[in-house]
């Protein structure tokens, strides 16, 4: 039986009893997996062609080198531990942590679920296979939410490990944990998905498709934050409050503190308690509160998902533009007279990235949305403060700290306007987005040293641009000074060029040119998290040297003119090499599309 | 002009020898058809010729311009159309043809005239402000010669051009291909059609597992071939790649 795309309404009784039906969804997932995280791939590259070795090492090497930051938090949270103990507010970090990890699949999911949904390119050949397309989302929904599990590991993981270690919890803290952890994203991506699926099925009867996804990704990104924004300023209760009554609220009764934090997002609420209670009542009847909010989402969504889905995806690949033919005069201005080769290939990269959505959202726009995710996090950990319009418990502390110490505030600022520039896809995967045409970077006349200068120029700009974001949320919320602000901005700039240069030399080490679907160019490229490993180790030694020239009791200006020099020589004399290895490299890439 | 001299290639670290000590040269003015079965070598041959592979042993010159040692001044004169049009699929033909225009420095005049002209001759016009995401095979196939003729390269070198065609696009192309011959200038092609060589073409090469084993004009081609009934071409390719 052919069940027609869209035809919806879960007719079709269809291919078999229940257990088959599962049974297939199981393969479906499977298939999702492997093709996605290409595990066999990966063991073929290891094991049989022994090509990738020392990638192994690379990226142990690199965990070591971040080892140092996660002890770090764990000392800290070991701290805070001991600071609320007392209190009976401990758990309020297991809930503040649970909700971290929940905005930061809020915002990325709209991402996540639109490329996953909508633009992989194995729909074409799932759509026209027997599945209902309930069960082809199913899949789908499947890879985002393992997708998901990697990526919220860094920031929920420490917390929950290290919770439990301090608090010598017993295994009914670590059996929920884990459960907690496994349905930690459901309940974010399926509210995602219920919006994005009703959006992309309005997006694709129109026009401009590109354009209204990612203003519409964006704006879905922006209301998401608003809810969370407001959720938590309305749960505050009425009337003007001195910010001592508030703090007295904060802790007035066990786990107030908790509660105060989930408001923003009440499942990380059950979350924290549900891991916290252990096998007690309390414990397993969030755990099942957890479990059975994100189900019956999940339910939802695939119910809406047999309505709607495939009206959204079947013919999305299709553009709308009239044919015209073009007057001669029109003609004779869309034709360009001739530029510089190099303003050509920059022209071409920066239209390329702006118009493939998945590049858009994985590299220029995480410069804007990393400033936004700091805003949001600083206002919600003040436990909802923020009335009056004034900037919560946190953004106060570090205002104090603004003040204090003008060197940590440069240095802080800078750092946060490199991470918010350079760690985002863009120069990791410049190569890797050319894919099957790169055999016209081959053949032009161009030198591959100028080409490759093109493309640092547009990695660049994005960089640049982190730093303006950052650079206005520091000034904004903070109210930095502008020598500050200036000083973070000349130490991120010349940062930014050996970040740029080491995610295009890593690219061009190993580009990934055989795609056929643009998320793997970017998304799902090995290179992007080697930069960022990379980037990491890089900020990790800046920080061990700035140590030590704090340690030799340099005076603040001579410790960020010492750092400056080292950043621009180093940054320097990594451009040249990338160069000299640009002109090495290409001619034996790409040769076989 | 192309020249290569005893050239090699080998895949899979010399499991595979794709083109063995191949020499052949192509005169300028001269329309050039490179036959030979599947997997014989042609694709091969033409990426080594503009440079997208580099040969294990030889010298492949392009008007004079030693391929690997000159590989700018090579690729300036020379254009390149693949078997598979992978081109940019974000970018509107228009575009494209810009970008082309713009590395290969060709001014604005001869620029609009060319684009004009092979836009209107290949039915492409009233296309080329869409993205090319939103063309058939056959329109990128077309948008990817017109890109290789706008330069107006000394040589152009092409992988089957005619597959996927529809016959007034395969006519207007091989009245190009005669044009761009006859003002002096180079063109080597692979092609399975045997009629096309054997019309358009002034000398043909056949290769067969990585060898040349027949190269000539047609005259020449039916002289070298010993088999009585052996007029055609297509029974002097058969004859030749037996086995
Ligand atoms: N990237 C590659 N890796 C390994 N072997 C290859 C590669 N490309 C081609 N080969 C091998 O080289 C030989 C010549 O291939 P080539 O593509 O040049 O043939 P062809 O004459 O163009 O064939 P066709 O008429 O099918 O296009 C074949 O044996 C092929 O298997
Ligand atoms: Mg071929």
């Amino acid at each position: 039986m052919i069940r027609a795309g869209g035809a919806g309404g879960g007719a079709g009784g269809g291919a078999g009893s229940g257990v088959s039906r599962f049974r297939t969804i199981v393969t479906v997932i499977r298939a999702g997996l492997r093709s996605n995280f290409g595990l066999a791939t990966v063991k073929h590259r290891l094991f049989k062609e022994k090509k990738d070795r020392w990638l192994v090492w690379l990226i142990a090497a690199s965990f070591l080198g971040v080892a140092p930051l996660f002890y770090g938090i764990a000392v800290t949270i070991q701290k805070v531990y001991g600071v609320l103990k007392p209190m009976g507010q401990e758990w309020a970090l297991l809930s503040l942590g649970f909700l971290a990890g929940q905005f930061l699949i809020l915002i990325f999911g709209v991402y996540y679920i639109i490329s996953a949904f909508y633009f992989s390119r194995d729909l074409e050949l799932l759509i026209p296979l027997p599945l209902r397309p309930s069960e082809v989302m199913a899949g789908k929904f499947a890879v985002v939410v393992v997708n998901e599990w990697l990526t919220v590991a860094a920031v929920v993981l420490p917390v929950v490990v290290t919770l439990g270690v301090v608090s010598r919890a017993g295994p009914g803290y670590w059996v929920n944990a884990a459960l907690v952890y496994a349905a930690l994203p459901v309940i974010p991506l399926a509210v995602v998905s219920l919006v994005v699926v009703a959006m992309m099925r309005v997006v694709n009867v129109s026009r401009k498709k590109d354009a209204l996804i990612l203003v519409g990704s964006i704006l879905l990104t922006v209301l998401v934050l608003g809810i969370q924004i407001v959720l938590g300023k309305t749960a505050g209760g009425g009337g003007p409050e001195t910010s001592a009554e508030v703090v007295a609220k904060l802790f007035a009764s066990p786990d107030s503190l908790l509660n105060r934090i989930g408001v923003f997002f009440p499942p990380s609420i059950w979350a924290a308690k549900a891991a916290a209670g252990g096998f007690t009542a309390k414990g397993l009847a969030n755990l099942a509160l957890l479990w059975g909010v994100s189900l019956g989402l999940f339910a939802g969504m695939v119910g809406l998902a047999e309505m709607l889905f495939y009206r959204g995806v079947i013919g999305l690949g299709e553009t709308t533009e009239k044919k015209r033919r073009l007057t001669r005069d029109e003609m004779s201005r869309r034709v360009t007279s001739a530029r510089r080769a190099k303003a050509a290939i920059f022209g071409r990269e920066w239209k390329i990235m702006n118009r493939t959505p998945i590049f858009l959202l994985n590299g220029t726009l995480v410069a804007v949305i990393f400033p936004a995710f700091f805003v949001l996090m600083a206002t919600v950990s003040s436990g909802g403060g923020g009335r009056g319009g004034g900037a919560g418990v946190p953004i106060a502390l570090l205002k104090a700290m603004a003040s204090a110490n003008p060197l940590i505030v440069t240095l802080a600022t800078a750092l946060f306007m490199t991470v918010c520039g350079s760690l985002n896809g863009t120069s990791s995967s410049t190569f890797s987005r050319e894919g099957a045409q790169f055999w016209i970077s081959r053949v032009i006349p161009v030198a591959p040293r100028e080409q490759a200068a093109a493309k640092f120029l547009h990695s660049y700009l994005v960089a640049a641009l982190g730093v303006v974001t950052a650079g206005a949320v520091a000034a904004i919320f903070l109210r930095e000074k502008a020598v500050h602000l200036a000083a973070a901005a000349g130490l991120a700039l010349a940062a930014g060029v050996l970040l740029t240069v080491v995610g295009m030399a890593i690219d061009l080490a190993r580009p990934l040119l055989d795609w056929t679907n643009p998320q793997k160019a970017i998304k799902q490229n090995l290179n992007v998290l080697l930069a960022m490993l990379a980037d990491i180790g890089i900020l990790t030694a800046a920080f061990f040297g700035v140590k030590a020239l704090i340690k030799a009791r340099m005076g603040t200006g001579a410790t960020l003119a010492v750092l400056f020099a080292a950043l621009a020589a180093v940054s320097a004399a990594s451009y040249a090499a990338l160069m000299r290895f640009a002109d090495k490299r290409y001619p034996t890439l790409g040769s076989n599309l | 002009m192309i020249e290569l001299e005893r050239v090699s290639k080998s895949y899979n670290r010399g499991q595979v020898k794709a083109v063995d000590d191949l020499t052949l040269t192509v005169k300028p003015g001269e329309i050039f058809g490179f036959l030979g079965p599947n997997g014989a070598g042609k694709t091969t041959t033409i990426k080594l010729i503009v440079g997208l592979l580099r040969p294990d042993a030889g010298r492949i010159a392009v008007e004079g311009h030693d391929v690997v040692k000159e590989p700018l001044a090579a690729k300036q004169v020379t254009t390149y159309v693949p078997d598979y049009p992978a081109v940019y699929e974000r970018l509107t033909g228009l575009e494209y043809l810009n970008f082309i225009g713009d590395v290969y420095g060709v001014a604005k005049a001869e620029r609009l005239e060319r684009i004009q002209k092979w836009l209107d001759i290949f039915e492409l016009a009233a296309a080329v402000t869409n993205p090319i995401q939103s063309y058939s095979q056959g329109m990128k196939q077309k948008i990817v010669l017109t890109a290789a003729l706008l330069p107006a390269p000394r040589v152009m070198v092409l992988d089957e051009p005619l597959v996927g065609l529809d016959p007034r696009s395969a006519h207007q192309l091989k009245e190009m291909f005669r044009g761009h011959c006859d003002a002096g200038k180079t063109l080597f092609f692979s092609t399975h059609i045997m009629e096309v060589a054997e019309k358009l073409c002034d000398r043909i090469g056949i290769i067969h597992r990585g060898k040349l084993v027949a190269c000539g004009t047609m005259a020449e081609l039916k002289a070298m071939d010993r088999t009585e009934g052996g007029q055609s071409l297509e029974e002097i390719f058969l004859g030749v790649t037996e086995t």
